[in-house]
């Protein structure tokens, strides 16, 4: 067979070369890892994709597949695509009409859906998806007595796959060699924050792109574990879980339920690891609150060697003089009494490369974990043209998100817009030609851009500092800009404070914000000082709760140039909500939505009064809905 | 599932009568549990729903009448020969040993199935070691049919109220029972918990073919779940009958409606 250029291809090379004697994958099931080799993970694609092939999957069709990080998600992707088909993800929280757009949208024929609680939705949409010939389910608890033809269960369809193969020994072969390195790989739809999801095309030279720009510089090998926890509708896992994994050989862990993965992620201590930024903010506040129960010994260890840490990272990263002999010393103690436990706690003893995306990670999050000896990097990217920039070795700056790993280029054009160019550049928006002009441009010497919409600007060492999105980039009345990503990344470096919506403008003379408490932390705070309370509403609206809040607000404006700084703000009622729309998927805020349903708290905060009545539809999460009526205070920062 | 599979009574109670004192909490009751069948108990506060429970796993010994449990009279037998010949419950106020983890909760359950000696367990070896991954496993797929892989390890005492309720049932059914007893299951549960702990009621039915007697006050899930419904009222049994009948059924009206007014 030619060179692996495709998913495909790249499993069978795999196969070729560790067959029986190396493990591919493993599952955690029943409290056991169980390995698959990588003989046995390629078998398992191949009784697939022939099933597929006699259910009629024809080169170039598309189907969708729902469900959790399993193994079964992995060999139904390379399976779709070894049969010639495109893989479409959707994210397992969407609700039916979500999954009902997207399918309608891909024109999907088959459908692989992981549960009975995903396969319900399809049954609940089934009449809107006449073409949808099947539905694929792999974990059958609770749809025994689903007696519906339109349901079929992974093994049957492997059983049918089987069959054929022993008719025909050549076809998977066949069908997988056919297949060529600019063929559609899968569709990724984008979370889209503003309108419509986008059914993003991907091929397969694409994502093999992706994969080996950055093994370059972040190799892994056949040994290496990592543990698939991403969404893998997202490019993220696409890239840096499964094509790092059939290129390198790297072992592919899944996680026993979405709820374990933190425990599991400490049992394996992998040598990779993705977080979003929140999700490293998460763990810093994880820590801190934990720290403050914990029994004194702990808390002594952790107040005498935490200072250490940052000591000597600073001195080691940031100055870079070298480390005195005392310190070193120090360090040595910290390590054995502090920082490995800690590490060990966290599941980061073996990790190699931790990476952070997604949004700009605060540099209080970065030298926390400096300091317990865990370097984390930034990288940047979007579905669109995978990596952009990263950190590469210990070249990490805080304020910047890296540099272009080999084969990526990029330019900030006039309005500060950040245009990359590389060969992991998407085919375009599906059936969207419109949009796809204006995202992919051509210039001149016949070179290929992605307008990624984001503003940065580029450093004196080539580093490029990521702003935000251009259209959010805030210019105030008096003319300074200002990003609210910024300001709101570092007020949720607070424990108490769990999301952060900044507002400003031209019309606006300063910098206000909108302010959900973490429920969590906050009322435990609030335990601990006897302060009683009922609800969220309560909690959220109780004097002493806006005065912590406003220490917290106090401290991130020191960092602030005076013109950027938050004037007043206020605590919300409510948290936002992604059934609500007021966040996509990723978390991420829908600030259009948002500034429209909070119009009257944010006429407030600029009005100069000291309280909003506010009347809030909630939607119960039995389904009923409500409406919330209670008084907010807006508070004045000194 | 047809009526002919479960016509069949796997217990039957027989002129059950139960008095405190001068109080009477069961006043010749009589219902049969047939085999496969998932069972609603109701009736208003006080009516004698867990009095009967008790009676059935020998907390209880009745005044008057027998309980049958697959030719077997229950009431003269020790709890332990009970919970042998396969009945388990759950309890409306949790009863677990709140120190211990869920996967010990579990195989503490295990007990009555265990067969090593002293000796065996001294030397893990042999018998020992290969009856405790017998039971591990019959452990470890409970946690995974009740999905409480998260919780495998965690301290029982430290879980919130809808998680210990389904250790509960966890443990229940670690005991391989064939009748299910389930006291109040949902109480104290927000709606999504109700939801769940109603479709493991429903799975469990539907997987093991269990037969399950089920006391609940939440009049809604019982009607949705349950196959026959018996209600009882100041301890005597008022109606017997599908959901559907005793929605419309006066005198059950009249119980419960009287109790709310």
């Amino acid at each position: 067979m030619d060179a692996a250029d495709t998913l495909p291809k790249s499993l069978i090379a795999a196969r070729r070369q560790f067959g029986d004697h190396r493990i591919a994958m493993r599952q955690k099931d029943k409290g056991i890892w169980r390995a698959y080799t990588w003989q046995q993970s390629c078998d398992q694609v191949r009784r697939l994709a022939l099933g597929l092939i006699r259910l009629g999957l024809q080169r170039g069709d598309k189907a969708c597949i729902i469900g959790d990080n399993d193994p079964q998600y992995f060999w139904a992707q390379i399976a779709i695509q070894a049969a010639g088909g495109v893989a479409v993800g959707i994210f397992t929280d969407s609700t039916p009409p979500e999954i009902q757009y997207i399918v309608q949208h891909a024109n999907a024929v088959l459908v692989f859906a992981k549960d009975q609680e995903q396969c319900d939705k399809f049954l609940s949409i089934r009449d809107q998806v006449p073409d949808v010939r099947r539905v694929i389910y792999w974990d059958d608890k609770g749809l025994w007595n689903y007696t519906d033809a339109w349901l079929m269960s992974f093994q049957a369809v492997q059983a049918d796959g089987q069959a054929l193969d022993a008719e025909q020994p050549d076809l998977f072969d066949r069908s997988a060699s056919e297949g060529r390195g600019d063929d559609l790989a899968i569709f990724c739809y984008t979370s889209g924050t503003t309108g419509l999801p986008k059914g993003v095309m991907i091929s397969h030279a694409n994502l093999l792109a992706g994969c080996d720009q950055t093994a370059q510089i972040d190799p892994r090998r056949e040994t290496d574990e990592y543990l698939s926890f991403l969404p893998p509708a997202w490019i993220t896992e696409n890239v840096l879980g499964l094509a790092y994994h059939l290129r390198t050989g790297m072992i592919v862990n899944f996680p026993e339920a979405p709820e374990t993965v933190q425990e599991d992620i400490r049992e394996l201590a992998p040598h990779a690891l993705l977080f979003s930024a929140r999700l490293w903010e998460n763990l810093v506040a994880l820590v801190q609150v934990r720290m403050a129960e914990s029994s004194r010994l702990n808390r002594l260890l952790y107040r005498l060697f935490m200072p250490v840490g940052y000591r000597v990272s600073a001195l080691r990263f940031e100055q870079r003089r070298p480390v005195g002999l005392l310190w070193r010393l120090l360090q040595a103690l910290g390590e054995f009494a502090l920082f490995r436990p800690l590490r060990d706690k966290l599941g980061l003893t073996q990790v190699r490369s931790a990476y952070s995306s997604g949004a700009a990670l605060n540099p209080d999050v970065i030298r926390f974990f400096r300091a317990i000896d865990v370097n984390i990097k930034q990288l940047y990217g979007s579905t669109e043209a995978q990596v952009h920039t990263l950190h590469i070795g210990d070249d990490v700056k805080f304020e910047t998100v890296g540099v272009p790993p080999p084969g990526m280029q990029i330019q900030i054009v006039e309005d500060g817009e950040i245009w990359v160019s590389g060969a992991t550049l998407f085919q375009g928006y599906y059936k969207d030609a419109e949009a796809t002009a204006k995202a992919l441009v051509t210039d001149a010497q016949g070179r290929r851009w992605f307008r990624t919409g984001d503003a940065g600007t580029l450093d004196a060492d080539g580093h490029l500092i990521y702003l935000d999105r251009v259209k959010e980039m805030i210019a105030l009345a008096g003319g300074e800009k200002y990003s609210p990503q910024y300001i709101e990344g570092r007020l949720k470096f607070s424990p108490y404070i769990r999301d952060v919506m900044t507002v400003g403008g031209t019309d606006m003379a300063f910098v206000t914000a909108l302010i959900n408490i973490d429920f969590n932390n906050v009322g435990r705070w609030a335990e601990k000082r006897g302060l009683a309370y009922t609800t969220f509403v309560d909690l959220s609206q109780k004097a002493e709760v806006y005065a912590l809040i406003h220490h917290e607000v106090e401290q991130v404006n020191r960092t602030l140039p005076p013109a950027a700084r938050v004037r007043r703000f206020v605590l919300l009622h409510k948290e936002f909500d992604a059934d609500e729309g007021e966040l996509t998927r990723t978390r991420k805020l829908r600030r259009g939505l948002l500034g429209e349903r909070y119009r009257d708290m944010i006429a407030a905060m600029y009005g100069g009064g000291d309280a909003v009545r506010v009347r809030a539809a909630v939607k119960y999460r039995d389904g009923r809905e409500g409406v919330v009526e209670t008084m907010v205070r807006v508070a004045t920062v000194g | 599932m047809d009526h002919a599979t479960h016509n069949r009574a796997l217990l039957s109670v027989q002129n059950v009568s139960l008095s405190f004192g001068g109080t009477t909490a069961l006043n010749d009751v009589r219902f049969d549990v047939r085999a496969g069948e998932i069972l609603a108990l109701i009736g208003p506060n006080g009516a004698g729903k867990t009095s009967m429970l008790n009676c059935l796993n020998g907390f209880y010994r009745p005044d008057t009448g027998r309980i049958l449990f697959d030719g077997h009279d229950l009431t003269r037998l020790p709890r332990h020969r009970i919970a042998q010949l396969g009945i388990s419950r759950t309890f409306q106020n949790i009863a677990l040993y709140t120190g211990l983890s869920t996967l010990d909760n579990l195989l503490a359950a295990r007990h009555i199935h265990m067969r090593a000696g002293l000796l065996d367990c001294l030397l893990y070896w042999g018998r020992a070691h290969r009856e405790d991954l017998v039971h591990r496993q019959i452990v470890e797929d409970i946690i995974d049919f009740l999905e409480m892989e998260h919780i495998r390890k965690a301290i029982v005492g430290a879980l919130p109220h809808g998680l210990r309720k389904r250790v509960e049932l966890g443990r229940a059914l670690a005991l391989e029972p064939r009748l299910l007893l389930l006291d109040e299951p949902m109480t104290g549960m927000n709606q999504e918990e109700k939801e769940d702990m109603a479709r493991f009621i429903l799975d469990i039915h539907e997987r093991q073919k269990m037969t399950v007697l089920l006391v609940e006050h939440d009049m809604g899930l019982v009607m949705d779940i349950a196959e026959r419904v018996v209600v009882l009222d100041f301890g005597l049994l008022i109606a017997a009958g599908a959901p559907d009948e005793i929605r419309h059924n006066p005198a059950v009206i009249n119980a419960y409606l009287g109790e709310v007014a």
